[in-house]
């Protein structure tokens, strides 16, 4: 489902030259559910910015659903991480001005979907985070659950084959962290492929597979 | 999605009112000067009072003559200014296309002293067909005939307001004596007076061209101005035939080049203004007016633009979510250009609004000149065309103050806003 070949990434700024990624190989077949782990600064983020198409590696090549990308043309990339991804990240990233429902609407107003079907999709996403009471909620009405079960309905909304979650349980605590990774389970169940970065040894444990980062290298 | 991009713009304008206020304010006030312009505009060119048929009317105001020797331009030399005596006379009220021709002189100062106080007033010196070009409403009395004009007969019709003036509250003034230079007039009429918006047909005392000689410059060039009015607006056949006129009567005078623009509209007239007729052109004219309203656009536009730019930051983290979910770049440029339209067009309608109010507050103390146009107060209209051009200035506001700022929003890298490790 998603294959790393040889993928490498420097951040340069004026004084210095970050080595974000360094020649990173990679698969993760479909149905798989993998937790990345490493220190900070370690290039977590860097790697799901690129398996999401949101950033343009320097080297290497990848491929998602078994389509290597050739260019990142903007129509072309955002298309792909309209139709094939989801992401959550650990600071939830909704959209303050807009409320529930509108928030998990999101992915659905940039495809041609009659408004039948996105009422349909985004109530099935609420009901399957548990959120359909919530729907006329703005963000900062909700707890930091309650935003992240958002988050999620509206990764899943537009069904994408890929979830990336970017340390969705870093500002829970772990009670609503752990719901949060069940839920995550329960769609792997379905399955959905999913990358999650974690700090949390235990959730990652709970996971099929483990990968270790360490100064922009896979380790162990 | 528009619903999903109101609902932001909604947001965003509610919560950064400092932004808000100042962007309404700079769209507003534009808006509110385009509308006052465009709606005294329609109403000179829409015609009242006596030129309430002003829309069947078309004018030749301006003759150019240059020597010419075998033919040929004979040094720089030229004279431009109005239609001669002669050649209205001759030819121009001989054009066949049209259903009523009239020559006047039009409204020019008439400056006398009366019980001892400086007066300054408008005389114009007319023909008989000017009564019937135009549409004036008699008190009392008659304007003066065809017969009259031929005759050199010394009648004249006033103003109410020239009436007052001289005679006070008397009821009747016909065949009262009014002294012109050193001439006497005999009042024949009184007509109420002209509204202020009118161009052509203002004035206060009417009386014969004949009675005086007039300065004819050349056989072409003179002080008078000829009216044509044609009920079916067969403006192009009138014009046709007075250019083939010109043409016969420039191929005809060997000493002579002669060239007489339009006759024009109301409309055209003010926008040739001063052109040269031997080389004007409408379009270059409305080139040159649409250039300056965009340049009165620009400057708000800019401010505008620049405070788009200051708060793009703001935005950052909402473009880089809906970036990851799918929006390409021309969509973002889209929503973004959606919005700022939707800001100038409520700062239009504040404006149209404002445009109201002050008119209705102080439009009779307010007034328009410039070029051709005779003072006018600041005027209301209703036209629809007045509404459209405030629309599209709002429009034209709202790309030119929203696009660069959206294209750089668009090009906005979302990794960047999207920290989403380590705090
Ligand atoms: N936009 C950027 N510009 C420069 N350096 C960056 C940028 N983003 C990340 N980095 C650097 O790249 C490295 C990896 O960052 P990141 O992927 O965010 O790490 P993690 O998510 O594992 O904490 C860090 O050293 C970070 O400082
Ligand atoms: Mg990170």
């Amino acid at each position: 489902m998603i294959k790393l070949e040889n993928i490498s990434k420097v951040y340069r700024t004026k004084e210095i030259e970050t080595l974000a990624l360094d020649n990173i190989n990679c698969d993760v077949s479909e149905g798989e559910f993998v937790s990345v782990m490493g220190p900070s600064g370690c290039g977590k983020s860097t790697l799901l910015n690129i398996i999401g198409l949101l950033d343009e590696p320097d080297e290497g090549k990848i491929a998602l659903n078994k389509e290597l990308i050739m260019s990142y043309e903007d129509k072309k990339t955002a298309k792909m991480r309209n139709q094939l991804v989801g992401f959550i990240f650990q600071s939830f990233h909704l959209i303050k001005e807009l409320n529930v429902y509108d928030n998990v609407e999101l992915p659905l107003i940039y495809r041609k979907m009659p408004a039948s079907e996105r009422k349909q999709r985004v109530t099935e996403a609420l009901e399957k985070v548990g959120l359909t009471n919530r729907m006329q909620h703005y963000p900062s009405q909700l707890s930091g659950g309650q935003c992240q079960r958002t988050a999620i309905a509206r990764a899943i909304a537009g069904e994408p084959k890929i979830i990336l979650a970017d340390e969705p349980t870093g500002n829970l605590d772990s009670k609503i962290g752990h719901e949060v990774v069940d839920i995550l389970a329960g769609l792997n169940d379905n399955g959905t492929t999913i990358v999650m970065v974690t700090h949390d040894e235990a959730i990652a444990k709970s996971t099929h597979r483990i990968v270790r980062l360490f100064d922009g290298r896979l380790v162990g | 999605m528009l619903k999903n991009y109101f609902k932001i713009f909604l947001k965003v304008a509610a919560q950064n009112k400092l932004f808000t206020f100042l962007s309404l304010f700079g769209i507003s006030l534009t808006i509110m000067f385009v509308m006052i312009f465009s709606m005294t505009l329609s109403k000179i060119t829409s015609g009242s009072g006596p030129e309430n048929d002003l829309k069947q009317i078309i004018f030749c105001q301006r003759v150019k003559t240059a020597e010419t020797h075998n033919g040929k331009r004979w040094g720089n030399g030229y004279s431009v200014a109005s239609v001669g005596k002669k050649f209205s006379e001759d030819y121009l009220k001989k054009v066949k296309s049209a259903d009523l021709i009239s020559m006047y002189t039009g409204p020019s100062p008439w400056e006398f002293i009366f019980n001892g106080n400086y007066q300054k007033k408008l005389q114009n010196q007319t023909d008989a067909e000017y009564w019937k070009v135009f549409n004036y409403e008699f008190l009392e009395g008659r304007p003066y005939t065809a017969e009259e004009v031929t005759n050199g007969a010394n009648l004249a019709v006033i103003s109410q307001s020239l009436k007052e003036l001289l005679f006070g509250n008397e009821k009747s003034v016909l065949g009262k004596t009014i002294h012109y230079t050193s001439m006497n007039l005999i009042v024949t009429g009184v007509v109420t007076d002209p509204p202020k918006p009118d161009q052509n047909a203002i004035g206060d005392l009417y009386f014969p061209y004949t009675l005086l000689k007039g300065y004819d410059f050349d056989d072409y060039i003179g002080n008078y101005k000829v009216a044509f009015k044609s009920r079916g607006k067969k403006f192009d056949m009138i014009r046709n035939e007075v250019q083939a006129i010109v043409s016969r009567a420039d191929a005809a005078d060997t000493t002579r080049a002669i060239f007489l623009s339009g006759p024009f509209t109301q409309m055209e007239k003010m926008m040739v203004g001063y052109g040269d007729p031997e080389d004007y052109s409408i379009g270059l004219s409305i080139f040159k007016y649409l250039m300056m309203a965009l340049a009165f656009i620009l400057l708000p536009a800019v401010n505008l633009m620049s405070l788009n730019f200051a708060r793009i930051h703001e935005r950052g983290e909402e473009i880089a979510v809906r970036k990851s979910f799918g929006a390409a770049s021309g969509i973002l440029r889209g929503q973004f250009l959606f919005e700022n339209i939707l800001m100038t067009i409520s700062g239009g309608i504040l404006g149209i609004i404002l445009s109201y109010v002050v008119v209705g507050l102080l439009g009779n103390s307010l007034s328009m000149s410039f070029g051709f146009w005779n003072n006018v107060p600041f005027s209301f209209s209703f036209d629809f065309k007045v509404f459209a051009v405030a629309l599209t200035a709002c429009l034209i506001f709202g790309l030119m103050s929203g696009f660069l700022p959206a294209v750089r929003l668009s090009r906005m890298k979302p990794a960047a806003y999207l920290k989403g490790g380590e705090i």
